[in-house]
């Protein structure tokens, strides 16, 4: 606006963001500062902000992962994120090169992809578990890997359509005519070509697998425990260690975090499914 | 010029006459076509004909056809089922609302910051991107009636005089703990698609209209929302499907309760199948929510039809 640049305005304009951005700090930070927190400075009046210095240790990171389980629970989540979005990317990006190139089924088909998004995961976990039990599958990292993809695949599916579409196809075309194979020209022309797509979907899958809850809550018991379980549960406890629980917290938002600091350019276009390309 | 025409339909006709990158077209979505029918087709076939029968899992594993008699029970005689749907339809209306026009602010006060961007609107984005369990944890520690922030905040500003209550224990205030958790993880989201939106509207439009006198706020009103129209519908339409589902953060913060005041639809859902165990009634709920979310859909993909035949 660039009318408006008068000082004062900038200045309130900038306050107000500051306060904002305080609010959707604040969470994160203070949970941050629980993890080096004793129990006892969890609960005095007035609340302890900033813990004392010696106390910046990672002793509560360590009792969350060796106490409560949450080494398990951190392999439990990388196995079934890194599967899920593997498969959701490979299986995800051949059926997007089919729609996008050679509108395989048409758009009847494509809407049909995005519509199982909308699927209320409450109303997959029944049959699942049902299905999941006769098949000797519950309690398993496949559990969890088939039931995210639900999710991850179609979304996989629309976001890198929507990067292949972007390419022009006289690339592959050129490449058809050179007496390549269709797979020859999808492998060494676009595969190269949709690289931040690739990297976007994978990011985007790895991430929704390992913070959902609801299937891993249903269909696991206690082989596998993912770090949502882990953390659900921890502060469903009888005797609550928050700092332990904040330290798991913080353990668990870094891939997500990573995510929004890579990844910024993307983010909107991942959020939307590659319905808005900003 | 010899300009090659970039149309679809001219790169697939000459696809088309090569047969075997039909067979490629094929191949290729086949993996995925079968993924789907299996994780998500076969599972709807399976909810609905587990919602005509009578499955207790606690009882015992026989089913026994009973027609419509769960959508009967479901629809007329289950007080809490409405309950949860009342609930939830709170969340998606007002929480969505508020993401809106708070996303709406933030968005147009970010518009006029330049300086260091990248930077702020990265921290910015940082909620949305957070294991809604741990979001619930969060602010569960910061509800608490005793030892959280909040409440201290609040007796230190009103030097002691006002009492706040244990926010996600009280039923007037469990579930709006839940919808303002919703509302920190969210409304970044809103405001990064509207900034998005905002920065790739043309600058020819506004500048016209200023050129004919119009001020900051009628050029808002009439011509940079209008613009952002089809950002909107996009954005509040993932955010009411999102919302619909609401699970986790009402696990974490509240449990559904005091009493069932804070239950939303998927939590009472899951109650019902796997603490009751009652299969067949699950599903029926499962199914009705389906229908909703499909109706809720359709209305808003006709809005879109018809806001795009307005351009």
């Amino acid at each position: 606006m660039t009318h408006r640049n008068r000082p004062w305005v900038r200045l309130v304009v900038g306050i107000i963001l500051a306060a904002a951005l305080v609010f959707f700090l604040f969470p994160v930070v203070w949970m941050f500062l629980t993890t080096f927190k004793t129990q006892d400075q969890i609960f005095t009046t007035p609340p302890v902000l900033v813990p004392p210095a010696e106390q910046w240790n990672l002793n509560n990171y360590i009792a969350a992962l060796t106490q409560s389980g949450g080494l398990q629970a951190l392999r439990d989540s990388l196995i079934v994120s890194g599967s899920t979005a593997l498969i959701s990317v490979v299986v995800g990006s051949l059926a997007a090169y089919s729609l996008a190139r050679y509108r395989t089924g048409g758009d009847q088909f494509a809407f049909w992809i995005l519509s199982t998004r909308m699927f209320p995961p409450v109303a997959s976990a029944i049959p699942l578990f049902l299905i999941f039990r006769d098949l000797k599958l519950l309690d398993t990292h496949w559990a969890l890997i088939i039931a995210n993809s639900i999710f991850t695949l179609p979304f996989a599916i629309w976001l890198l359509k929507g990067f292949i579409e972007d390419l022009p196809p006289e690339l592959e075309e050129s490449a058809l005519i050179d007496g390549a194979s269709a797979f020859q020209a999808f492998w060494h022309v676009t595969r190269p070509l949709i690289g931040p797509g690739v990297v976007t979907a994978t990011l985007f899958t790895f991430v929704f697998t390992w913070n959902e809850f609801m299937f891993a809550l249903l269909l696991t018991k206690n082989r596998v425990r993912p770090l949502t379980v882990m953390i659900s549960s921890l502060a469903g406890g009888h005797e609550i260690l928050w700092a332990q629980i904040a330290a798991s917290g913080v353990i668990a938002i870094i891939p997500g975090v990573l995510l929004v600091v890579f990844l910024q350019r993307y983010i909107v276009r991942g959020l939307t499914m590659g319905a808005l390309k900003y | 010029m010899a300009t090659i025409p970039r149309t679809d339909n001219w790169f697939l006709r000459r696809l088309n006459v090569q047969r075997r990158h039909w067979k490629a077209a094929l191949l290729f979505v086949l993996p995925a076509f079968v993924m789907l029918l299996s994780i998500t087709i076969y599972p709807l076939i399976r909810t609905l004909t587990l919602s005509f029968t009578k499955l207790e899992l606690a009882v015992s594993p026989r089913e026994t056809f009973v027609g419509l008699d769960n959508f009967v029970r479901v629809l007329t005689g289950d007080a809490r089922f409405w309950n949860a749907m009342g609930n939830t339809a709170f969340l998606v209306v007002v929480g969505v609302a508020l993401q809106v026009v708070l996303g709406m602010v933030l968005a147009l006060l970010a518009s006029e910051m330049r300086r260091g961007r990248t930077v702020w609107v990265t921290l910015f984005l940082i909620p949305i991107m957070i294991a809604p369990v741990v979001s619930g944890f969060q602010f569960r520690v910061i509800f608490n009636d005793t030892f959280g922030p909040l409440n201290y905040i609040i007796r230190q500003l009103s030097a002691g005089l006002i009492s706040p209550p244990a926010w996600t224990a009280t039923s007037g205030t469990a579930l709006l703990t839940i919808l303002i958790t919703d509302l920190w993880q969210w409304t970044p989201f809103m405001m990064l698609l509207i900034l998005a939106g905002l920065e790739s509207q043309s600058q020819e439009i506004i500048e016209a209209a200023r050129v004919d006198g119009a001020s900051y706020w009628q050029t808002l009103w009439r011509v940079r929302i209008p613009l952002l129209l089809p950002v909107l519908i996009i954005g509040v339409l993932i955010r009411v499907m999102d919302t619909f589902k609401t699970f986790d953060l009402v696990v974490l913060l509240t449990a559904g309760g005091p009493g069932s005041s804070s239950e939303t639809i998927a939590y009472y859902t899951y109650l019902n199948g796997f603490k009751f165990f009652s299969m067949g009634y699950t599903a029926a709920m499962a199914f009705i929510q389906l229908i909703v979310i499909i109706v809720v859909s359709r209305v808003f993909l006709s809005i879109q039809k018809r806001q795009r035949g307005a351009d």
